[in-house]
């Protein structure tokens, strides 16, 4: 597609360069014109240097004839009149050129001569200003991520007693070659404490920490992970990693933030499909396609609330129906492109991409895969005609077809309605597919056109570039705090480069080789002494390296803002385990409420069970969002988020000091520890909160806490047993604010 | 080095905090100086990156409020009019080029003369358009720059280079620079705060006010922009204050313990002051925030009583209020989300210009009058201006595209020219012509007002010399008072 537009603007030249040049012209050209051009003027006026001084290229016949801001560098009917000539004569103040040093008498010369003979010139360049395309093209052929994914092999390091897989053999041949020395292994305590909370989302209990710290061989370590890989927390820590990426939300955000009672089955479906490490290719097409898929069911058209997440106007769309029909599909095609492909190719609906290779057409291409599709389960929007064309009603929140032909897709120019352009059909950004992809034409009783299904096996194919890159640049990203390309989801040429290209290959490549399951791809990196090392800091080594890009030791992660609720919950006994279905509301404070005015949070006076679930489960209005997951840092749901800040502001300890829901579990877990018959009842307590035993003196600083506050609360007249239930809730309620609670090491 | 003759405007924390009236002053001092005992009783110096620094040279002033107007607002139909637009109406003009348009082909080069009329204002007679009549009665206070130029005509990162100097995320922004280097004014409430519009934040979200590489405690505080303005400000019930203390008291001397083991993660001192300075926050910031106590005159002068100026309104009240105690940096945000909620004018610039100069100009008028009541004015200087401004060429008949390449903004108060119009662009408004001022020049420019020298005020990161201002600023030193 992009060449054949390119191909209009190159007409006019490939017609002038049809005038044939005398042989002995051509050879002056190159031998003397052409090397004092490179020589004294393209670094300021070519291509190739990036620069047009004075709007003027000099490397192409058209340049020339263009000419620059000053006019046309030649005078095709009295060439010794030719601006170019007068440049280099420094005739004028204002123009000489080349600015700095005037060219010598013969050189002068040179192009005298040239101009003189009508300047013949043989270099069939593009037009300058329409240059820039071809241009981009090649710096992106080369580009690291659009090359197909190389066979690597582990590197020969020195320190071999240090590597456990073929992970470490990577990051450590890059410390040693920068003399940097891995961190030692973190205490199996934190490593447990740390291996939970990355798989799980919740902290050990003292138990299960104890039953490691019995026996922290590779054999238990190993068993230890599987243990958390089988466990159904498992899809609801690492579905929320998802739910990131496909901007989940409950409501449809805009005008009166309806509410979209089905949106939930989309969270479960994702949670389901983590727990079972679906094939990844499989998850890709069900997202995408779940109504073209084989084996399509109610299941499959659930997970196309993919493509149902973003925020709508449903209930505002006044008269401009195909134009928010459009925005929709534009926040599909925005969020498949950065998701899947680590592309960001919305721009492109208005104008050709600025720095990538994505031109508009890729874009309405793209929009040609999806323009077929209808929408299933719209709040308040009953007579649905896609609804009705279905047999038995599903009420669920879907994108699916219903007929074989799809409308005719045009480029839009300039993204705008009024002005469309050629005809496009579907594909994939064309840069990423020499070949161009071919969509078969579906069977006549066809239900759907099968363009999203054909789309979605590009996107899973094992050679496709992008796709398996960035997936597992994100598993990394997870578990180390940063992505091997930081820009998890902007792989193209505005993203950052990868710390460890070949470790990114290597995982990328094992993914593919099992089958696009994540499980088999976490036990290798968790197994790992590159996971396993401590947060111990090394001057000699962040004078080297202060960003840790080589991870020389573990980054210290502060827990997100689900972890964190859900560690309270749990540490305090209060989790409620249930699983699925539609989401919870636990409570808000009513002032802040007012944000609410239309599809109302509910006013709770105290929380209990049904509110104390995992954060996962919390309905995510997108008008309000739970102030608890906010303030750290939860998506705003209106756009994609490949990863998450790690802001350090007074509001959030104003809520973990402030929240009733704080409060409420510091007196929960003091009157279960108190309750306890056991001695020892503040070391417990400790160790309940902080997964570890208190050091001696952390314990002694404890206890005199209580003696304090104790004797203080008797003064204020509380009785003996009140004041010692009320000094051991202070004393939770500062384990739960501490800094060694709420970061992972 | 500090400035003897300032003294009056450089408390250290503790004269803050006994001067700071009664109800307050005791409890927070406690909290301050039980704080610092644990610190010192661990015989360790974790430094807090709050603590208020000397500035470079005598300063202008203490306080900056940006009022950011987010979308870009048309210098020609504001502040910089253009006459010969009417003769051009509908042509083309010179020195348009195709590349400058960030809509592409939707803007073409067809002149578009101003909808609004513009009149001479005050003694200075500067213009301004008929839709600023309040801020134009303040024509003497201000001085207009009228030479602005920027890199970028993209929103993303235009906001990021006018807020951090760069156009990329990851840098620290203008009000993380300012808390680096002087530090807080007030041991209650954050340094740098951000008043956000009604309709939400800019693009880019909170990058807008990152501290990028540096510590994070640096980065700026979103203040709620309805409701309680700062959640969960009041502990829960049955909860008292001595209660709060004793337990923060303990917290801290734990996260003390914990980072002095890991001294070089500067996020576990960065959370160790964010408590701190929530517990004071707590004692104080409500205080701040109840604009309820300012007499009803002065409300209904902010135009608290309209709809349409009520939300901008409220926030120039809650910037002067918080700068009176003693916040560094004040960034409000006229303009969320994008298009028409911003001053994006795309599709129709009266209709956007008409309503966002209405939801500002009685505020903004007010502001400045209040700064000057309350004897403010010598230590505040007030910015305004946008990320760039709009092209004197039409889009879709009757809008205006981005352009950075010339625009205007103005500041006033502490320490500058009132009255005056520095620097110009070409005839049509294009290209900043005239004593042209970068972005780089206008951070030299607040930096220096604030006693810092651009050059100075370095930030070492991966083994180089950072500057808000990166290798170039001059201070437009003849805006100077």
């Amino acid at each position: 597609m992009l060449w054949s537009v390119a191909l209009v603007f190159l007409l006019p030249t490939a017609l002038d360069a049809a005038t044939p040049i005398a042989p002995q012209a051509l050879d002056d050209f190159e031998a003397k014109v052409r090397p004092l051009l490179i020589a004294k003027c393209y670094e300021c006026h070519s291509l190739e240097a990036g620069k047009s001084k004075g709007g003027l290229l000099l490397d192409s016949k058209a340049g020339l004839q263009k000419g620059g801001e000053t006019g046309p560098a030649l005078d095709a009917v009295i060439p010794e009149k030719s601006l170019l000539l007068a440049a280099i004569r420094w005739e004028q103040k204002e123009l000489q050129m080349p600015p700095k040093e005037r060219l010598s008498r013969e050189e002068v010369h040179i192009l005298e001569t040239w101009v003189q003979q009508g300047a013949p010139d043989p270099r069939e360049a593009q037009p300058a200003g329409h240059a820039a395309k071809p241009s981009r093209l090649e710096t992106a052929k080369s580009h690291w991520a659009f090359q197909p994914r190389r066979l690597v092999g582990a590197p020969e390091v020195q320190q071999a007693a240090w590597i456990r897989t073929p992970v470490d053999r990577f990051i450590l041949a890059a410390l040693e070659e920068k003399n940097l020395t891995p961190a030692p292994p973190a205490d199996p305590r934190t490593l447990v404490r740390r291996v939970y909370l990355d798989l799980i989302g919740l902290p050990p209990t003292p138990g299960e920490v104890e039953s490691f710290i019995n026996d922290p061989s590779e054999a238990a370590f190993a068993t230890l992970v599987d243990k958390l890989l089988a466990s159904p927390h498992y899809g609801e820590r690492w579905g929320r990693h998802w739910l990131d990426l496909a901007r989940y939300a409950d409501t449809s955000g805009l005008h009166n933030d309806l509410d979209r009672p089905q949106a939930w089955r989309y969270r479960d479906y994702v949670i389901r499909s983590f727990n079972e490490d679906k094939p990844y290719a499989r998850f890709i097409a069900e997202q995408l396609a779940g109504d073209e898929v084989e084996g399509a069911n109610e299941e499959s058209l659930v997970a196309t609330g993919f493509c149902r997440n973003g925020p709508t106007n449903d209930d505002n769309m006044g008269n401009n129906k195909e134009q928010y029909r459009l925005d929709e599909l534009d926040d599909v095609i925005s969020t498949t492109s950065s998701v899947f492909l680590g592309l960001t190719v919305g721009c492109a609906r208005c104008h050709d991409h600025k720095y990538d290779p994505v031109t508009s057409a890729d874009y309405y291409s793209l929009l040609a895969v999806f323009n077929g599709t209808e929408k299933l389960g719209v709040p308040g929007d009953t007579k649905n005609k896609a609804e009705a064309n279905t047999a038995k009603r599903i009420e669920v929140q879907a994108l699916v077809e219903t007929k074989s032909r799809v409308r005719p897709t045009f480029l839009l120019r300039r993204g705008n309605l009024s002005t469309p352009g050629a005809e496009v059909q579907p594909g994939a950004p064309r840069f990423l597919t020499p070949i161009a992809l071919e969509f078969p034409t579906p069977p006549a009783n066809s239900k759907s056109s099968l363009r999203r299904l054909t789309f979605a096996q590009w996107l899973g194919a094992a050679d496709n570039p992008l796709t398996w890159r960035v997936h597992a640049n994100r598993v990394w990203q997870h578990f180390m705090g940063k992505g091997l390309v930081l820009s998890s989801s902007n792989f193209g040429l505005s993203g950052s480069a990868p710390s460890h290209p070949a470790l990114l290959d290597y995982l990328a490549n094992q993914l593919v080789a099992n089958g696009g399951r994540l499980k088999p791809l976490h036990r290798e990196i968790l197994l790992s002494s590159t996971y396993r090392q401590a947060c111990t800091h090394s001057e000699t080594d962040a004078a080297v390296d202060p960003e840790n890009t080589l991870l020389w030791k573990m980054n210290r992660r502060r827990m997100e803002a689900e972890v964190l609720r859900d560690s309270i919950l749990s540490v305090c006994g209060s989790l409620n385990p249930a699983m699925g279905g539609p989401g919870i509301k636990p409570r808000i404070r009513p002032e802040l409420l007012d944000a609410s005015q239309r599809n109302k949070w509910p006013v709770i006076d105290q929380e209990g069970p049904e509110h104390w679930r995992r954060s996962v489960y919390i309905y995510s209005k997108r008008q309000l969002l739970m102030p608890f997951l906010e303030l750290f840092d939860a998506p705003t749901t209106t756009e994609s988020l490949p990863s998450r800040a790690q802001s350090v502001v007074p509001t959030q300890a104003l809520l973990l000091l402030n929240d009733e829901f704080v409060e409420q579990q510091a007196r929960k877990i003091a009157r279960i520890v108190l309750q306890e018959t056991a001695p020892g009842k503040t070391a417990s307590l400790m160790q309940r909160i902080l997964s570890k035993p208190p050091s001696a003196i952390a314990l002694q600083q404890a206890e005199s806490f209580l003696t304090t506050r104790r004797m203080d609360f008797l003064r204020d007249g509380l009785e003996s047993s009140a004041a010692a239930e009320m000094a051991f809730s202070d004393l939770a309620h500062v384990l739960l604010n501490a800094s060694e609670f709420l970061y992972i090491e | 080095m500090p400035s003897p003759d300032h003294s009056g405007l450089f408390l250290n924390r503790r004269q803050m905090l006994q001067r700071s009236g009664a109800g307050f002053g005791t409890l927070a001092l406690q909290a301050l100086l039980a704080a610092e005992g644990l610190a010192a009783s661990g015989g360790s110096q974790l430094p807090n990156p709050l603590s208020p620094r000397p500035p470079h040279f005598s300063p202008r002033v203490r306080s900056v409020i940006f009022l950011f107007m987010y979308g870009g607002p048309s210098h020609i139909d504001l502040l910089d009019p253009k006459p010969e637009l009417e003769k051009w109406h509908g042509k083309a003009i010179p020195v348009w080029k195709p590349e400058d348009a960030f809509m592409g082909r939707k803007t073409q080069n067809l002149a578009m003369q101003s909808y609004y009329s513009f009149k001479k204002h005050g003694q200075s007679g500067i213009d301004f358009a008929e839709v600023y009549p309040n801020l134009a009665k303040h024509a003497d206070d201000l001085c207009v720059i009228r030479s602005m130029h920027a890199e970028s005509n993209n929103h993303g990162p235009a906001l990021l280079q006018m807020n951090s100097g760069f156009m990329q995320p990851g840098r620290p922004s203008m009000g993380s620079w300012v808390t680096y280097g002087l530090g807080s004014e007030s041991q209650n409430l954050p340094a740098f705060v951000v008043l956000l519009d009604h309709q939400g934040a800019p693009v880019n979200g909170a990058l807008n006010w990152s501290n990028g590489f540096m510590p994070a405690a640096f980065q700026g505080v979103p203040l709620r922009s309805s409701g309680e303005p700062i959640a969960y400000l009041s502990p829960p019930k049955g909860v008292s204050t001595s209660q709060q203390r004793a337990r923060l008291d303990l917290l801290q001397q734990w996260n003390t313990e914990y980072a002095r083991t890991n001294p070089a993660d500067s996020e576990l001192s960065a959370r160790i002051a964010s408590y701190e300075l929530a517990f004071r926050m707590q004692m104080n910031a409500g205080e701040c925030t109840d604009i309820a106590k300012e007499p009803a005159w002065l409300q209904k002068q902010y135009g608290l009583e309209n709809p349409v100026t009520k939300h901008f309104g409220r926030n120039c009240l809650l910037a002067r209020r918080l700068v009176e105690r003693g916040v560094r940096f004040v960034q409000v945000y006229s303009g969320g989300n994008d298009g028409p909620k911003a001053w994006d004018a795309h599709d129709d610039l009266k209709k956007n210009h008409d309503l966002h100069c209405a939801e500002t100009d009685a505020p903004i008028a007010a502001l400045l009058s209040d700064l000057k009541a309350r004897g403010l004015w010598d230590s505040t200087l007030v910015v305004w201006g946008g990320e760039f401004g709009r092209s004197p060429v039409a889009e879709n008949g009757k809008g205006r595209d981005h352009h950075p390449k010339g625009f205007s903004m103005w500041l006033a108060g502490g320490g500058i020219k009132g009255g005056i119009i520095h620097g110009a662009t070409d005839e049509f408004g294009y290209n900043a012509v005239k004593d042209r001022v970068s972005v780089p020049d206008l951070h030299a420019t607040i930096l220096h007002q604030l006693g810092l020298n651009h050059e100075q005020l370095t930030y070492r990161h991966f083994g180089r010399d950072f500057r808000l201002t990166d290798v170039s600023g001059e201070v437009v030193r003849s805006i100077l008072a």
